[in-house]
């Protein structure tokens, strides 16, 4: 019998797609989820570069006596009562909104994926601790809780954070527990197990990282959530403090004005809207296109 | 069956005991009692009067299993900012327009979301399809206050049709209960239609037609009866949730139910009525899902059939 | 001189919850019981048994990944049943093993040199470029180009999977490899490589193999000698010349006979028997007859050179 081994392998010719190119191509396929993303990035961007399209300072009352002018040329969103250019307002309110909403994703997170990688791992009695705290945060409605937390430590940017953090890890923890419970049984955990690898070295090395999907999930729908509660607590004046802009605040305020001046309640109820929506629609697409195992839409 | 009824009790309860005492040491670490400042200044002796008579000056612990055994008898104390009745007489009083305008929320919103989900999914990627997907995401994506905003600003600022707020005569009830209606309504649209169509793509709906079943008989004999399940259990807790009036509608409508008071006992410290309010939502919350794991596990026929959950 | 694996007296049981009732009962199911075995230094062993013998269980039990309700497993001598993790590490260097589903054998996020090199990086050896090195020379000694190295598990074949889990393996020179079925998944034709492949890295290196299968004529051209396994114990055991062509218990016939045969007028003599008739076909020996004690459980009888097989002394 010819000897079958050494059939010398020649170098590869060509590359394999990874799984990551067709995700990649169900996300750009998704067109929601496209127009959602393209929706944030402008948002972002506009937040980040919020002075150089804006004319003046949001708490700046330069205007007074045009105050609660309606949108004009010089003026495109018009001027709210305490004479701030409003366009200014609204889009400094981008930058409120999106960075409590990325910070808060990220905190989220970093409770969420040891949570849920003990969980997944160690199942038993550690599983039923997680599951215990996870119900604990269920039961509770988020936003009376916030409330409560609120009142409790004042309002400040950092706290908000961490509240909004804290009703966000839920999700995380839990897509990441599945993903972990999932892949403990593969026969490379089991190889790292027979070369004798700790528990901390596979989680750390094997298991987070094939949990990526989930966590990028996760972090992304965790986003519009903690915008949702940051706009909610300052709707009620427990959140973002005045003068800063917040949407939420300026929904309020609007609320008074709403009959005569609309201006001032229709464009920080659009502009909330359209984040949600956009990080929605994108957290949505991401999940579809990195879960083949999608059901048909 | 029972006992995994017993189970999901004793864990649930164990939950409830928990959040009480977290909720409870929260509201009391907020700096400041209710007698403390605000309009009124007190001077001090009246202050501690008014302390020991309500007990404020008691340990937190003592101040807790006090309260607690009064909530076994339902005796939720005396609110402070209306000190004529008992917090469940308030609570009572107040959650009347929260039910009503909540309740007819879901209840309307629950069968139109159904029956656009159906539609959705027989006409497949068709105009309505679209249009029942678009719905169904507006509404789960937008949140709840931004609706009531627009529906405000849409049809009672700018159309001139409904008034915008207040409790009273039905007309004033009309957006409310839209707004309200919006997410019951998304999510059966959005629950129906996929489960219809995972329900109608599975074999057995091929082999009904071969047999020569009429279309309709399918649909609403079999394929509801398989993508019922999850539904009804998820009914309940959208029901408790939305019946027990969300905090953003009631201050944008004005309506004097639980939310509006929820708000105004965090701002005047007023403790039994918060702990009132956090508690009892809390249980009914903790009840509703005992109440849809255990029908859950009812009907699904695996499990009745005295197998293991799952 | 010493095995290098001895298996002695291995049982598992899992506990399985009975359903109903107020507070949990358990009641065991026994998967594997009384099972002995020993491979030598320098040779290969085959285990076969159809599937829910217990054989893969068996060797998971040896490398210490499933806990053993009872008995011992002994490395070169040493004891290593109840060791904690950090005694048994250095041992863990001594045995390694190989997987049936080469996919999941590889942690896809990992380049085929890390995946390699990782036991040396678990146990400390080298630094990071030599154990690249070393690694990407594994690679090749099995039969891959250098290049490979930077791939990932998804751009290979089956067969390709399994040679780089066999140098994974390898890379840190163990004295015993666990082979579970290595080329159950696999085309005929890269079975046929892949088992070319062990016989010479096991000359090479002098290795001792526990070779799981389910398949006989695979097992028939590699191993030295052969334990069948059914229903968690070993029926028989004996040189693998000696299994296929003087099988003694019942069982083992069975899947002698069930080997598909080429010839088809060879295929008119084979019988097949259900499960239940199976395990109710004990061999029964007289005591008179062959001067042993009687009993009433069946237990392993010797039957010439390095032989036995199990049935009952009446």
């Amino acid at each position: 019998m010819t000897d079958l081994t050494t059939i010398p392998s020649a170098a590869p010719d060509h590359r394999q797609r990874s799984p990551l190119h067709y995700a990649w191509r169900r996300l750009v396929a998704n067109r929601a989820a496209v127009v959602g993303g393209a929706v944030l990035i402008l948002l972002v961007l506009m937040a980040i570069f919020a002075p150089l399209i804006t004319k003046s300072p949001p708490t700046a009352q330069d205007f007074l006596g045009e105050a609660l002018a309606f949108p004009s040329a010089t003026h495109w969103f018009g001027v709210d009562d305490l004479g701030r250019d409003f366009f200014s307002r609204i889009v400094y309110g981008a930058r409120v909104s999106l960075s409590i909403g990325f910070s808060a994703a990220v905190f989220s997170v970093l409770i969420g994926i040891p949570l849920g990688a003990l969980a997944g791992y160690y199942e038993g009695r550690t599983d039923w601790i997680v599951m215990r705290i996870i119900e604990i945060f269920s039961v509770v409605p988020p936003l009376l809780a916030a409330m409560l937390l609120g009142a409790l430590v004042g309002g400040g940017f950092w706290m908000i954070v961490f509240i909004a953090g804290l009703f966000g890890w839920v999700q995380v923890c839990l897509l990441v527990r599945a993903q972990i419970k999932a892949f403990k049984e593969k026969e490379f955990v089991r190889a790292a197990q027979a070369l004798g690898a700790g528990p901390g070295y596979i989680i750390r090395r094997h298991l987070i990282p094939n949990s990526v999907s989930p966590i990028i999930v996760g972090f992304v729908l965790a986003i519009p959530l903690a915008m949702m509660l940051e706009a909610s607590l300052s709707f009620l004046g427990i959140g973002v403090a005045p003068p800063t802009p917040s949407w939420g605040q300026m929904i309020n305020t609007g609320m008074s004005f709403m009959y005569f001046y609309w201006h001032l309640a229709v464009f920080p109820t659009l502009a909330l809207a359209i984040s949600v929506m956009a990080t929605t629609l994108f957290g949505d697409g991401l999940r579809d296109a990195l879960d083949p195992t999608m059901k048909g839409k | 069956m029972i006992p995994f009824i017993l189970r999901r009790l004793i864990s649930v309860s164990v939950t409830f005991v928990i959040v009480s005492i977290l909720i409870f040491a929260m509201m009391h670490s907020i700096p400041g009692g209710p007698f403390d400042a605000g309009d009124m200044p007190l001077p001090p002796e009246v202050r501690a009067t008014l302390n020991e008579r309500y007990g404020l000056d008691q340990s937190l612990f003592t101040q807790y299993i006090n309260y607690m055994s009064g909530v076994l008898r339902f005796d939720f104390g005396i609110p402070f900012q209306s000190p004529g009745e008992t917090v469940l007489e308030l609570l009572g009083r107040a959650w009347v327009p929260s039910l009503v305008l909540g309740g007819l929320g879901v209840l309307i919103g629950t069968p139109l979301g159904i029956l656009l989900g159906i539609a959705a999914a027989l006409r497949r990627n068709t105009w309505v399809d679209y249009l029942a997907s678009a719905v169904a995401t507006l509404g789960l994506t937008i949140p709840v206050f931004v609706t009531s905003m627009i529906l405000i600003l849409v049809f009672a600022v700018w159309l001139d049709w409904v008034p915008a707020s207040g409790w009273g005569s039905p007309d004033k009830w009309i957006l409310p209960i839209v707004a309200y209606a919006t997410i019951p309504m998304a999510t059966y649209a959005r629950y129906t239609r996929s489960a219809m169509l995972d329900t109608l793509n599975k074999p057995f709906v091929t082999v009904l037609r071969a047999k020569g079943l009429s279309e309709t008989r399918i649909i609403y004999q079999h394929v509801l009866r398989n993508s019922a399940i999850p539904m009804v259990t998820v009914f309940l807790p959208m029901f408790i949730g939305t019946a027990t009036g969300s905090i953003f509608v009631e201050a944008i409508f004005r309506v004097p139910g639980l939310g509006a008071y929820f708000v105004s006992s965090i701002r005047t410290r007023d403790y039994p009525l918060e702990m009132a309010l956090m508690l009892m939502l809390t249980v009914m919350f903790c009840l509703a899902y005992l109440i849809s794991d255990i029908l859950y596990a009812w009907l699904n026929p695996r499990i009745r059939a005295g197998g293991r959950k799952g | 001189m010493t095995a290098a694996l001895e298996l002695r007296g291995l049982c598992k049981s899992y506990p399985l919850r009975e359903p109903g009732g107020w507070l949990p009962r358990y009641r065991q199911l026994p998967v594997v019981r009384d099972v002995d075995l020993t491979v030598e230094r320098n040779s290969i062993v085959g285990l076969v048994g159809e599937s829910g013998s217990g054989k893969t269980t068996t060797g998971m039990m040896a490398l210490r990944l499933t806990q053993p309700t009872a008995g011992s497993v002994f490395v070169g001598g040493v004891d290593i049943t109840s060791m904690d993790a950090a005694a048994l590490k250095p041992f863990r260097a001594r045995m390694q093993v190989v997987f049936q589903d080469s996919y999941s054998a590889l942690d896809p996020m990992f380049t085929l040199a890390q995946i390699v090199a990782e036991p040396l990086h678990i146990h400390g050896l080298g630094t990071t470029r030599e154990q690249t090195k070393t690694a990407l020379d594994w690679l090749e000694r099995v039969g891959l180009h250098r290049s490979y190295g930077s791939r990932y598990p998804h751009e290979l074949s089956g067969g390709q999977r399994q040679r780089v889990a066999i140098a994974r393996a390898l890379v840190l020179r163990p004295d015993v490899l666990i082979a579970d079925e290595p080329t159950s998944a696999l085309d005929v034709s890269v079975k046929a490589q892949i088992i070319n492949l062990l016989q010479d890295l096991q000359a090479e290196m002098g290795l001792s193999i526990l070779f799981i299968s389910h398949d006989l004529s695979v097992v028939r051209s590699l191993t030295d000698k052969v334990a069948v396994m059914f229903n968690g114990r070993i029926v028989e055991e004996a040189a693998t010349e000696d299994i296929f062509t003087s099988a003694q218990h019942p069982y083992t016939r069975s899947l002698l006979q069930a080997i598909p045969v080429l010839n088809p007028r060879d295929r008119k003599d084979r019988v097949f028997r259900s499960r239940e008739e199976l395990e109710a076909d004990i061999p029964r020996l007289s005591a008179a007859d062959t001067g042993l004690t009687p009993a009433d459980v069946p237990r392993l009888i010797p039957h010439g050179p390095g032989h036995r097989f199990e049935a009952i002394v009446q």
